[in-house]
């Protein structure tokens, strides 16, 4: 952590903070009880921030044509629900491959489907669940969250605030506080450093306590095609969540070792696939159901190919370093989210 | 469901451990199916301990994601061979 230069707020950082995604939100049919139906509501939705954040927006548009009952807001994209907890620009990057603006969503205030969704509470739940991913960013970095817990309620209203309002100043000044700080281009050694400790599981927490300036907090979204695609306007849909899979915390250099690193299994030559269990890591929810041998589990999928990479709605070019990458374009709960579409061959996907 | 992937034959240690005045479980040890969710853990729990709100943290720190997988947590949180669970009735660490 090298200290005061970083501070200010950089240019990128700035960039990243006004990012907003404009959303022409279509009331679902089954909710409008009035004729003519109510216009579709046009908002300019933060990237950084959340969907269910967007009620007091919206509930004025809508709010004379509903049913009776108990609002409980959640949104579709092409009949997929949308999963509240994860930023808006994360949302609009992963399942919005031709970026459309405005992008065309489907609001619900009633039929909550909680066999789908985590359940929300609005704000509330939102903001409980902002900070424990600071804090689970917090335990990656740290290996504990006590900086996080620490914070005085005033600071943590402050903080929690200041993502609300899109206020970069006042976020600064607070999660300075946090002492989380910044990562810098000395990856390379701390991560052989992981990777040798934690060949053995029961170095792992040791391992993380000593290098824990080294290690980052990543959320990677990989969604895998079999079919090859020239253009992203021909780009098969995400229909359902099980074909995206998220994994957590890395470490690196360039942004592409970085995701080859995550991804192992994906990139079986790549280093670092030593990583204690990471060759199982991301095959969580994977789709290769019909494998036959049980031991099979570790079985490279060979020639993946990284078909689009978008961090931020940017597309980056991939030999940029990833402590770039991770300190300009971090979200404000200290995770780096990555939207990955890989193209694996299609014997590959069957095995 | 029809055939096993690789994924769900790996299983992870996750070690549950009441905190406050949360009723200590019978068997504290269970093993789990990497792919499966931490959602599937605090269903667990509410079942066990009949209660509909329950906390749940890693390592006393943090509440993951449900949606967050068992084999990813413990890759990233899990030491000893296992993954430290622990569960409150009331709010433990904020």
């Amino acid at each position: 952590m090298s200290g005061a230069a970083t501070v200010s707020a950089s240019e990128a950082h700035k960039l990243v903070w006004e990012g907003s995604v404009p959303l022409l939100i279509h009331l679902h049919d089954s909710e409008v009880t009035t004729l003519p139906p109510p216009p579709p509501a046009l908002v300019l939705a933060p990237r950084l921030g959340y969907l269910p954040l967007l009620i007091s927006e919206l509930k004025p548009y809508f709010s004379s044509t509903l049913p009776p009952g108990v609002d409980t807001l959640w949104f579709e994209y092409r009949g997929l629900p949308l999963k509240w907890y994860i930023p808006t620009g994360v949302l609009f990057d992963l399942l919005c491959v031709e970026p459309e603006r405005p992008w065309n969503l489907t609001v619900h205030f009633r039929g909550y489907p909680s066999n789908l969704l985590l359940p929300c509470e609005g704000e509330d739940s939102v903001k409980w669940s902002f900070i424990n991913s600071l804090k689970e960013a917090a335990y990656v970095t740290k290996g504990n969250c006590k900086n996080v817990m620490n914070m005085s309620q005033s600071d943590q209203v402050e903080l929690w605030r200041s993502v609300l309002n899109g206020n970069l100043e006042s976020y600064q000044r607070v999660s300075s506080k946090l002492k989380l700080g910044t990562f810098e281009d000395e990856y390379t050694e701390n991560i052989s450093a992981v990777s040798t400790a934690s060949q053995q599981n029961s170095g792992e927490a040791d391992a993380a306590a000593q290098v824990k300036s080294g290690r980052i907090p990543v959320r990677l979204y990989v969604w895998t095609v079999t079919e090859d695609f020239d253009d992203l306007e021909s780009a098969p849909q995400i229909d359902n969540w099980d074909k995206v899979h998220s994994f957590g915390a890395g470490k690196y250099f360039s942004l592409n070792d970085a995701i080859k690193s995550l991804l192992p299994e994906y990139f079986p030559g790549s280093s670092f696939d030593n990583l204690g269990d990471a060759s199982t890591k991301q095959s969580v929810g994977d789709e290769r159901e019909n494998t036959c041998d049980p031991d099979s589990s570790s079985l490279p999928l060979e020639n993946a190919e990284i078909k689009l990479v978008r961090i931020q709605g940017i597309e980056p070019c991939l030999e940029i370093p990833f402590s770039w990458v991770v300190n300009n374009l971090m979200n404000p709960e200290y995770f780096l989210h990555i939207c990955v579409c890989l193209k694996v061959s299609e014997a590959n996907a069957l095995q | 469901m029809a055939a096993e992937s690789p994924s769900s034959v790996r299983k992870v240690v996750v070690h549950l451990r009441a905190t406050g005045d949360a009723p200590i479980l019978k068997q504290s040890k269970f093993k789990i199916a990497g792919a499966d969710k931490f959602a599937k853990v605090i269903d667990f729990l509410r079942r066990q301990l009949h209660r509909e709100t329950l906390f749940v943290y890693v390592n006393s720190a943090f509440s993951p994601n449900p949606d967050e997988s068992i084999i990813d947590l413990y890759t990233n949180f899990g030491f000893d061979g296992k993954l430290v669970v622990n569960y409150a009735c009331s709010m433990a660490w904020g």
